[in-house]
């Protein structure tokens, strides 16, 4: 562990890692430099523009009157920007089964930031907003294109070239996937019969999986 | 039922060359046109065959061709009408079929033809089929922005094959989570409900 850090950490947390983990990040230890010089009002804009971008909104406009308006050097404000991007990120990455508030507040404590700030920081990480934070967050993860429109239509072949009844149905399918791409294909009855199996499949075992997953894989 | 062959001059033609061929011989090469007669645009036999059937069946090549050609439309036509045997035997006959000759065209439409005539609906026109469906379940334990998790995940791998695509499958693969997935199976059973009340 770098010992450069090893101060802020050393008599009250030595035998305790908090949520940032051994080595605080150096964007909130510049921060918590930096917020003494910071007015409450202040403080809450910039917090609320932090969440806003967290939330993946966009936050030029808000960021500029910020700047314009605060007395604060541009340099110092983007420190303390950081600082709460990177804290506020590092407190939501954990289920709140896993970081109780006293917990955090006391963490930030041990930072030197004021109570007020920390009541705010807290209301952000544990109040009503922590749900929609969430799911940003889960939506901001990497995945594989999803399903975002589904179309589809059975058509019955009458008769062809080589049939004068066929009476054969069959299932066109139009998938529009998240990344923009659409696959158009048609289904011949056994494979439909076939998707549907396993969709049911993947179900169950989803449930199965559920279960199972509360029951033992215990944070 | 109508005729489904007419008697024109290449098919007498050909019904005087049929009635030459020795009936064991002519029952292997009518099993073998009619189990290739759903295959688009491949022929029954390659060009080394055909000489050897030229010996075989001490026919010229003109001969043979026109032997094999009549054989397939006859083939194409009992298909197309999707005949009964007995009503096939009357057509066959009609046309001056010895009756040796006919049964043997009887007996492998009884055999194959329910098969070839199957084959033949379930292959429906499309530039591009489903043919082959994978997944895979995962269960999320964690990401950059979120620790802990235990969120179910699965990946469809739907392989779709282009009519001239020749052997690649192309995949597309479909993430879904547990609600993404029961909306999905949903639809599925919609398309289901649509599909019995056809029969």
């Amino acid at each position: 562990m770098s010992s450069s850090h090893s101060k802020t950490s050393s008599s009250v947390m030595s035998d305790h890692i908090g949520f940032l983990g051994g080595r605080i990040p150096t964007e909130i230890e510049i921060m918590s430099k930096h917020l003494k010089d910071l007015d409450k009002e202040s403080f809450r804009k910039m917090l609320k523009v932090v969440v806003n971008g967290i939330e993946g909104k966009n936050c030029n406009e808000a960021m500029k009157s910020i700047a314009e308006s605060s007395a604060l050097s541009e340099e110092k404000l983007s420190h303390v920007v950081a600082g709460m991007y990177v804290l506020l990120k590092e407190a939501l990455r954990l289920p709140v089964s896993s970081l109780k508030q006293e917990a955090f507040k006391e963490d930030l404590r041990e930072l030197r930031i004021s109570e007020d700030f920390i009541t705010d920081f807290a209301s952000v990480v544990f109040g009503n907003r922590r749900t929609t934070l969430e799911t940003a967050a889960i939506q901001q993860g990497p995945r594989l294109p999803g399903l975002e429109e589904f179309r589809w239509r059975v058509d019955v072949a009458i008769s062809t070239s080589s049939l004068a009844r066929a009476l054969q149905p069959s299932i066109l399918m139009q998938m529009k996937l998240s990344d923009g791409n659409i696959h158009r294909f048609e289904v011949p009855v056994s494979k439909f019969q076939e998707l549907r199996y396993n969709v049911a499949l993947i179900l169950k075992e989803m449930n199965d999986l559920e279960k199972r997953s509360i029951l033992k894989i215990q944070d | 039922m109508a005729s489904i062959i007419k008697e024109t001059q290449s098919i007498k033609e050909a019904v005087t060359y049929i009635n030459t061929i020795d009936v064991n011989k002519l029952s292997r090469l009518l099993s073998r046109i009619l189990q290739k007669l759903h295959l688009k645009g491949e022929r029954s036999f390659s060009e080394e065959e055909e000489e050897k059937l030229q010996s075989a069946l001490s026919l010229e090549k003109h001969a043979l061709h026109l032997v094999l050609e009549t054989i397939s439309f006859i083939l194409e036509q009992a298909v197309y009408h999707n005949v009964k045997v007995a009503s096939l035997k009357q057509q066959l006959e009609n046309i001056h079929l010895t009756p040796d000759k006919a049964e043997a065209f009887c007996q492998v439409w009884t055999t194959t033809g329910p098969d070839v005539i199957e084959k033949i609906r379930q292959g429906i026109f499309a530039p591009k089929k489903l043919e082959h469906i994978g997944w895979q379940l995962n269960l999320q334990m964690g990401q950059s922005t979120q620790a802990k998790l235990k969120a179910p995940h699965t990946v469809l791998d739907l392989g779709v094959r282009e009519e001239d695509g020749g052997e690649s499958l192309q995949h597309v693969f479909v993430g879904f989570n547990h609600q993404e997935l029961l909306e999905f199976y949903n639809k599925l059973e919609m398309i289901q409900a649509q599909l019995d009340s056809l029969t």
